[in-house]
């Protein structure tokens, strides 16, 4: 991380969503520190279980809270948000998040995303390529494979859910500089396929399930991210119809077609798991040391 | 020979046409029983069929393609 | 005991106060967008607050009772019959086994909403039978309502009775222009200040995408102020590093047609919002149609929060009168 990124201007607005929601912005950019800053706060808010705070959504540079306002003013939840931020204060170097790693075979550059992203190439930048030409190139790679390799070389914290249900907004664990950045499509597609992997301003994303969309269009997931009825294990066993949380870190792993066949053969069969590993995430270790921490990280999940 | 007027049920968009590049439902002079399709109301993103609740002889059509109509309004005359 | 869908209207689903808890997974509220006529259709039919009763918009079902109940038609200004005799709305009234309860023309508002003695009895999802058809959960099936649908009624009625009526001075209004209160903030300060006088000064007209998802609305141009994008948010001045979405908040995609959330709303996204519609006004939105027009007005959070108490207490006082 470089020192401007940490000490870079980070101003926290409170304001009102009406009468039931809070929302808090701590900085109008992404960042990690930021972001970091912005989980501790929010799990402190939860630890503290203050009454008439119905609902705590962290997001990636802010956060929201849904307020009961016949129980808590959102004024008096204001007070009590600045004292835990100033409580929090900048990053102690103890702090640490219980999370898990997970492992998340993804086909880049595959035939379904591809299908449907030439059909919308005129509401796109480029109309003449690929969204991942297009994307190597303003990112400054000399080739498509090599951004396809950058996008899969380290691993994503999930830094907010939502959109619709269970999809993980996920920023890439690498300093600013090595970061990906595309915008999104000119006008929005009317079609993307059930669990294609996008990726939109500083943030890739799994759409759960198939309609609209404005990311740029890389890749595929085999492993579905939402379970309606809750059929494969990993949704029964945790009686939840998302897999993700907010705080995973995923690791993209590239598989080629027949693993990708593979992996949807489990699914059908029901019999489909994540890989993942349970660990202790230390922020200030990250930021001191991004590369070490991922390796480390990925020696948890792959042994 | 009397008239009858079809309005509209929902507000929306009217569509003389299943499709863009399909025959209209119904043009002047043509002959509808009661039940038919004589156009499409588009509101909320979905498709609404307007069917006459009257057979006759299409008199008139009230609006354009893709006017935006409001419930009650006027779209089909017909000579019954 | 059961209702079977004979004609299922255009957009017809079970609903109920809304699955509340879910919002940082993803999931929006869902719930009856127009919570006031739900809440007193179910006290004029004896129900527990949180009945799931039936929506509909623009055209209402045909629906056949299996069994003697109660029902009452609130929400929307439209004919409603039984067996062909029109019956009152605002009003419970009693139907036997076999009859059919259908409407006329919608006169005025957008959607009405069918309580009945015991609510409609589909299984909870994640503590809601609210229908959210975006991911098919929830409600019947998690889809709207199709001809031939049975969906069962629950047992446990409170004290059905026929005849309890809203006075008629309760029964809201359903104006040419709508007025609904808007708390300005969030993202606003990315519209220019001539854009957002502009925004509480505009009669906005609803057009045909209007649903539970969300209400689009045209009536004037709005400009955002021109600035270096922060990073993360993408180059479109109309983009913001993604965050949460209040439930009513307002944004602005491109400038142009400024859109409303609604309870199917996504949770998220990266467009500027300029704020966002009181709660309990979310029930006067959800009673405009397209071709109606829309006014936002300004209020802060003290109006707001006054604008809610005085909903809520008159939902309370016509409750008691009705109990």
């Amino acid at each position: 991380m470089t020192a401007t990124e940490e000490s870079e201007d980070t101003e926290t607005r409170y304001d009102f969503g009406g009468d039931e929601f809070v929302y808090v912005e701590l900085s109008a950019a992404m960042s990690l520190p930021v972001h970091f800053r912005s989980l501790a706060i929010t799990r402190r808010l939860g630890e503290e279980a203050i009454a008439g705070v119905e609902e705590i959504c962290p997001s990636n540079a802010s956060y929201m809270v849904r307020v009961d306002p016949d129980r808590l003013h959102p004024r008096d939840l204001v007070r009590e948000l600045q004292r835990i931020e100033s409580e929090v204060g900048d990053l102690s170097d103890d702090l640490t998040v219980a999370t898990r790693i997970v492992d998340v075979p993804i086909m880049l550059n595959d035939p379904w995303t591809h299908e449907v992203l030439m059909k919308f190439r005129d509401r796109h930048q480029d109309p003449t390529g690929t969204d991942l030409d297009y994307g190597a190139r303003i990112n400054g790679y000399d080739s498509t494979e090599a951004f396809i390799d950058a996008l899969a070389a380290s691993p994503y914290l999930v830094t907010m859910m939502g959109f619709v249900p269970g999809l993980p907004w996920c920023f890439q664990l690498v300093p600013r500089e090595r970061q990906v950045e595309v915008p999104k499509y000119v006008r929005p597609r009317t079609e993307t396929p059930e669990r294609a992997f996008g990726f939109g301003g500083a943030f890739a994303v799994i759409y759960p399930v198939k309609g609209a969309g404005g990311y740029q269009l890389f890749g595929s997931a085999p492993a579905p991210i939402f379970d309606g009825e809750q059929r494969l294990p990993d949704f029964a066993e945790n009686d939840s119809v998302v897999f993700f949380k907010h705080g995973d870190v995923i690791n993209y792993r590239r598989v080629d077609r027949d693993e990708y066949d593979d992996v949807r053969a489990q699914v059908d069969a029901g019999t489909w798991r994540y890989s993942y590993r349970e660990l202790e995430f230390s922020p200030s270790r990250f930021l001191a040391d991004p590369d070490g921490t991922n390796a480390s990280m990925k020696e948890v999940l792959y042994g | 020979m009397g008239s009858h007027t079809i309005t509209s049920r929902t507000p929306g968009v009217f569509y003389h046409r299943p499709s863009p590049d399909a025959e209209p439902y119904v043009t002047q002079g043509a002959s509808v029983s009661e039940g038919d399709t004589v156009g499409l109301v588009e509101v909320m993103k979905t498709f609404h069929e307007v069917k006459a609740d009257a057979a006759g002889t299409v008199s008139k059509i009230l609006v354009e393609n893709e006017d935006e109509v409001t419930i009650g309004q006027d779209l089909v005359e017909l000579e019954t | 005991m059961s209702v079977i869908v004979k004609d299922p209207g255009l957009e017809t689903t079970v609903q109920d106060t809304g699955r509340l808890g879910y919002y940082s997974i993803g999931f929006p509220p869902s719930g009856a967008l127009d919570s006031f006529a739900y809440h007193v259709g179910n006290a004029l039919v004896g129900n527990e607050p949180g009945a799931a009763a039936l929506e509909a918009v623009y055209l209402g079902p045909t629906l056949e009772f299996t069994q003697d109940t109660v029902i009452a038609v609130t929400g929307a200004e439209i004919p409603a019959f039984i067996d062909g005799e029109e019956i009152p709305i605002w009003e419970s009234v009693a139907v036997s086994s076999g009859s059919v309860l259908s409407f006329g023309q919608l006169r005025a508002g957008a959607r009405p909403y069918v309580a009945v003695a015991g609510g409609i009895d589909v299984p909870l999802y994640y503590g809601s039978r609210s229908t959210y058809t975006l991911v098919g959960i929830g409600g019947f099936e998690g889809r709207a309502l199709r001809a031939g649908d049975e969906l069962a009624i629950g047992s446990e009625a409170r004290d059905p009775r026929a005849g309890r009526r809203v006075d008629p001075g309760d029964v809201p209004e359903h104006p040419a222009t709508a007025e609904v209160h808007l708390l300005v903030g969030l993202h606003s300060y990315r519209l220019t200040p001539e854009s957002l006088e502009r925004f509480t000064g505009t009669d906005w007209k609803v057009t045909p995408d209007a649903n539970r998802v969300g209400y689009r609305f045209r009536g004037a141009e709005l400009e955002f102020v021109p600035r270096e994008q922060p990073f993360g948010a993408g180059s479109d001045p109309a983009n913001v590093t993604d965050c949460g979405y209040p439930v009513g908040s307002v944004q602005v995609p491109g400038g142009v047609e400024p859109i409303v959330l609604l309870q199917d709303a996504v949770t998220g996204g990266g467009y500027a919002t300029l704020g966002t519609v009181v709660s309990v006004d979310r029930a006067k939105l959800a009673q405009t149609k397209t071709g109606d027009k829309v006014r936002f007005v300004p209020v802060d959070l003290d109006g707001a929060l006054a604008v809610r108490q005085e909903r809520l207490a008159a939902l309370d006082r016509i409750r008691s009168a009705l109990a």
